[in-house]
């Protein structure tokens, strides 16, 4: 069949042709035709045949229809045909090309190359990929050549990373065995990075040629994902690119501005396109922020404003999309013509027709109202909507127009009322009817103006409406609970990070005022007070009224800020034990002002204490953590608005530990020097703990004798002298 | 031989645009728009009238065309809606609407091109496309592949590079994409699709001329010019072109399919 002698060359590559569209439509065709077309399309052949063939095995290895396996059988009944055709030092470049780059090295050499794991090593393909190699470096200076030759090299050879299982294509230096005959893993691998720097120079290298950088570009999208080792070296040295470099060297021609629109844009879509895939890389930040500096760095070379659209560009050509729709109607058109400047009145704003006759004629005084209406009526029912609607917004456009003109000519009048000269502030329908309204009440008290009056009411029915926004959905109970949770909880955050003031300033105490200032101390007065004060009202509605609880939230609000407060003072007592005393000194307040309020004694008034609650929780929770030098526990004890028993008897648990009982004593002891009030109770506690402790007792009795004389002893003559626990015995 | 490109009117012999094949080596050519209906279409239309192989695509997630309102497109899918029964069920909606505003006119050409819209993203490279026989420029795009796409605007050629990054260039098979920026209306379409015609002549030439050089010998001895390969002449093609024809702004990006 080959070369049959009285065939043209062109009625053969017809013949060729058909062979190739058969297998196109089923491709089980493939190994029987190209066994069949291989001794044609032979290194002996003449060149159109060489270059068909090239292609139409570019094709048949590179088509997904036909499956791996019988490509792998394929690629060994080509080889030595693709040897011959690549090793021909006189080859045409085109079939090299081709041969090369799309075929044999990226399609045919990773199944060869498993085909070498699977078998024995075939001396052949080796002696290919040298021939590649060589060939490869004669070519040097054809640039493309090198570089989808060394695309495709990486492709194959390149790894470094574990073998991706998914992708059946992607070929690994760690399917190679280790103790492989021919192929060398270092070798490889060092060979493999030098590729990549070969190919990572086309963005290093001055002289960006915008092909190279373009397909380079194009083809690292893939690499960073298969060999994720080579991420973070390829994305630096796209950070390190410039793809407006060419723009700061050449002049800018409309052929640069292309060439140098189209590397940059590349660049950002390979960047955006590398974010977006991999949100989580570490680098993801910075090529977002490189992508727009780029964008900015675009504007700024190219002025665009010439090539994009306008935005009323854009308006018109959707006008001119369906401007045929519009003309669509039959009816007669109506001509709206600006209002022409100047004074005009009522009259004018809603006439339409430029007839002096028509426009001159007094209707109310030539025609009886009542066949006025009559007339009204029926032309108004007969009248096209849509020229209605077009009359109407006529109308609204000249109104509009006329309230702009307007209300310049004024402004500079009304600056000592503030008002904003300033076209493009914010909002400017909010100012607008701010102005007017502003302006009415300058005009009330001048009306020796008679312009300005004769104008304020057209203009006060002029003024755009104040928009509102709609009114938020209604939160359910529990939904505000929720929310406002999350608000506190913030707070708290930003208290957490907020630094302790340098100097100590002097205390307000209850009388300072919440927000003076954005420090903690603000924030925590702002929180103290929320928790206690915000509901005070509310608890009680919840203790009285048993039914009403139902509809309150679970979560009450004041307790979960409670919570939250607990929670912050306990994280470092030691440092926060004075937010935990303006805290208290707050619940301790507000239940006094309850108190005052309160019903009649007679009435049973049941207001939770919260002050006595919380400071026993505070209290219990922070004593284990005491050690013997702590002089926090006698701040806080001094420092608290009101001492009761039972908070102090939780100090009498401290003298468990031997340690502590010096700590715990001295504490007591300043309470009953210093605050006479609780002077009995807190010697009560001392008198309990020389009941109860052995181990106190010399340093307790110490201070019995000088202030309970008579104590000590009574109590070790009669040792059954009754000496309760705290609440027993209130002496005085 | 064929004449250097489009503009040159005088030389655009037969009916209806239709050129005489000069035979000779086809850059396979691929246009894109949204909807594959107006501008991809009218290219598709004027690059197989000058026998190029040609196919067609969108890359919108749906077909839109224009309703009643702005408010009430026409929406179809891709793929399964040809442009035949897009035709007649429109021609029924509303034939006075749909013939003013030009829609009935695109459809009735376009299905004399090919069956119905394609979606880019659903386009199988490199699968032999040997059912689309009866559409136009069919011949030369039977292997299911490309050497040039022409999109219409920017933002489908974002996309369809975008989508190439995706698909990870499994056929490790150069392509350029080239953007030529065309407002979307029937005017421009066609002022677009002649300067894609005439894009492609100028792309094809030098493909023939590189084609032409025969031989290692050739090779070695040639001037520098014809040494550089196509596609190294691609971004100064692209260049004069644009110089000729400034409110057609372009980018362009060598791909891989």
């Amino acid at each position: 069949m080959a070369a049959a002698p009285q065939l043209s060359v062109a009625d053969q590559i017809r013949q060729l042709e058909g062979a190739r569209k058969l297998v196109l439509k089923d491709v089980s065709y493939y190994p029987q035709v190209i066994q069949a077309t291989l001794p044609i399309i032979g290194p002996s052949s003449q060149v159109e045949f060489r270059r068909w063939g090239s292609d139409f095995l570019a094709e048949a290895f590179a088509t997904p229809a036909v499956p791996l396996s019988s490509k792998e059988t394929l690629s060994l009944v080509v080889l030595d045909t693709l040897k011959a055709l690549v090793e021909d030092p006189k080859q045409d470049v085109l079939v090299l090309r081709t041969t090369l780059c799309f075929d044999c090295l990226h399609q045919h050499f990773p199944l060869a190359r498993r085909h070498l794991r699977i078998t024995t090593l075939r001396e052949g393909s080796i002696a290919d990929l040298g021939a590649f190699v060589s060939i490869n470096n004669s070519y040097d200076s054809t640039t493309w050549e090198k570089m989808t030759a060394i695309k495709t090299r990486i492709r194959d050879i390149w790894d470094t990373a574990p073998p991706t299982r998914g992708d059946p294509l992607d070929i690994s230096r760690n399917m190679v065995p280790p103790n492989h005959p021919a192929l060398d893993g270092d070798q490889l691998e060092a060979e493999a990075s030098g590729l990549l720097d070969r190919m990572l120079s086309a963005l290093e290298n001055e002289s960006s040629d915008p092909l190279l950088v373009d397909a380079t570009l194009n083809t690292l999208s893939i690499l960073v994902r298969q060999r994720p080792k080579t991420s973070s070296r390829i994305i630096s040295t796209l950070f390190n690119f410039n793809p407006l470099r060419l723009a700061t060297t050449a002049p800018l021609t409309p052929k640069t501005k292309v060439l140098v629109k189209s590397m940059e844009k590349t660049t950002r879509m390979l960047l955006t396109h590398l974010y977006r895939r991999d949100p989580h890389n570490p680098l993801a930040g910075r090529m977002q922020q490189y992508v727009e500096r780029l964008v900015r760095s675009r504007a700024e070379i190219f002025d665009e404003s010439g090539r994009k659209r306008a935005m009323v560009d854009q308006v018109s050509a959707v006008e001119a999309k369906r401007q045929r729709t519009a003309t669509l109607s039959t009816q007669p058109q109506i001509e709206i013509t600006p209002l022409k400047p100047g004074a005009n009145t009522l009259a004018d704003v809603f006439t339409f027709t430029n007839n002096d006759g028509l426009k001159n004629f007094n209707v109310s005084g030539t025609i009886p109202a009542p066949l006025a209406a009559r007339i009204s009526v029926r032309t108004i029912a007969q009248l096209d909507a849509e020229i209605l609607q077009r009359a109407i917004n006529g109308v609204r456009a000249r109104l509009v127009a006329f309230h702009e003109a307007h209300q310049q000519p004024i402004n500079p009048e009304t600056a000592p009322l503030d008002v904003e000269e300033d076209d493009d502030d914010y909002e400017p329908d909010y100012y607008a009817a701010e102005d007017t309204e502003q302006l009415m009440n300058k005009l009330d008290s001048s009306p020796s103006d008679e312009r300005r009056d004769l104008q304020a009411p057209v203009l006060g029915a002029l003024a755009l409406p104040a928009f509102k926004l709609p009114p938020p959905p209604t939160l359910d109970p529990e939904q505000a609970a929720r929310v406002g949770q999350g608000a506190i909880a913030r707070v708290f955050g930003t208290m957490q990070t907020l630094e302790d003031p340098t100097s100590k300033k002097s205390k307000a105490g209850l009388n300072r005022l919440a927000a003076n200032s954005y420090d903690r101390d603000s924030w925590i007065t702002v929180i103290t007070r929320l928790a206690t004060r915000a509901n005070a009202g509310l608890d009680e509605i919840s203790v009285k009224d048993e039914d009403n609880a139902l509809t309150l939230p679970s979560v009450n609000m004041s307790d979960s800020i409670r919570e939250m407060l607990y929670a912050y003072v306990l994280e470092d007592f030691r440092k926060r034990i004075d937010v935990a005393v303006t805290w208290l000194s707050e619940e301790w307040y507000k239940e006094r002002v309850q108190q005052r309020f309160a019903p009649p004694p007679n009435q049973p008034c049941d207001f939770p204490a919260n002050y006595e609650k919380w400071t026993l929780r505070l209290v219990d929770a922070f004593l284990p953590y005491l050690h013997s030098q702590d002089k926090i526990l006698t701040r806080f004890l001094s420092e608290l608005p009101e001492l009761s028993v039972s908070i102090l008897s939780r100090i009498n648990t401290l003298c468990r530990d031997p340690s502590l009982v010096n700590l715990a004593l001295t504490s007591l002891y300043y309470l009953v020097v210093f605050r006479p009030p609780v002077r009995n109770i807190a010697l009560d506690t001392v008198q309990d703990i020389w009941t109860e402790y052995e181990d106190a007792r010399p340093m307790a009795a110490k201070y019995l004798q000088r202030w309970r004389p008579g104590f000590v002893e009574a109590a070790q003559r009669g040792a059954g002298t009754p000496v309760g626990t705290n609440g027993a015995v209130v002496a005085t | 031989m064929e004449v250097a490109n489009g503009a040159s009117s005088a030389s655009a012999p037969t009916l209806n645009g239709e050129r005489e094949d000069a035979g000779g080596y086809k850059l396979k050519l691929c246009t894109v728009c949204a909807s594959n209906q107006n501008r991809s279409m009218e290219a598709h239309l004027r690059l197989s009238q000058a026998n190029y192989p040609v196919i067609s695509f969108g890359t919108g997630s749906l077909v839109r065309l224009p309703g009643p309102t702005i408010h009430q497109p026409n929406v179809y899918p891709f793929n399964k809606v040809s442009y035949d029964t897009m035709y007649k069920e429109l021609d029924g909606k509303d034939h006075r609407l749909y013939t003013a505003n030009g829609l009935l006119n695109m459809l009735g050409r376009n299905r004399q091109v090919k069956w119905g819209p394609e979606r880019w993203q659903d386009w199988q490279i490199g699968v032999p496309r040997t059912e689309q026989g009866k559409d136009r420029g069919h011949t030369g795009t039977e292997g299911g592949v490309v050497d040039v796409v022409f999109t219409c605007e920017e933002r489908c050629w974002d996309a369809v590079i975008d989508d190439l990054l995706n698909r990870g260039s499994p056929l490790n098979r150069p392509v350029h994409v080239i953007n030529v920026d065309i407002k979307d209306n029937h005017e421009e379409a066609s002022i677009g699709g002649q300067g894609i015609l005439e894009l492609a002549d100028s792309l094809n030439k030098a493909a023939k001329e590189e084609r032409d050089i025969i031989g290692a010998t050739a090779f070695d001895m040639a001037s520098a010019a014809s040494r550089a390969s196509f596609d190294e002449r691609v971004p100064e093609i692209i260049g004069d072109w644009q110089e000729k024809w400034p409110n057609l702004p372009a980018t362009w990006t060598l791909a891989w399919f």
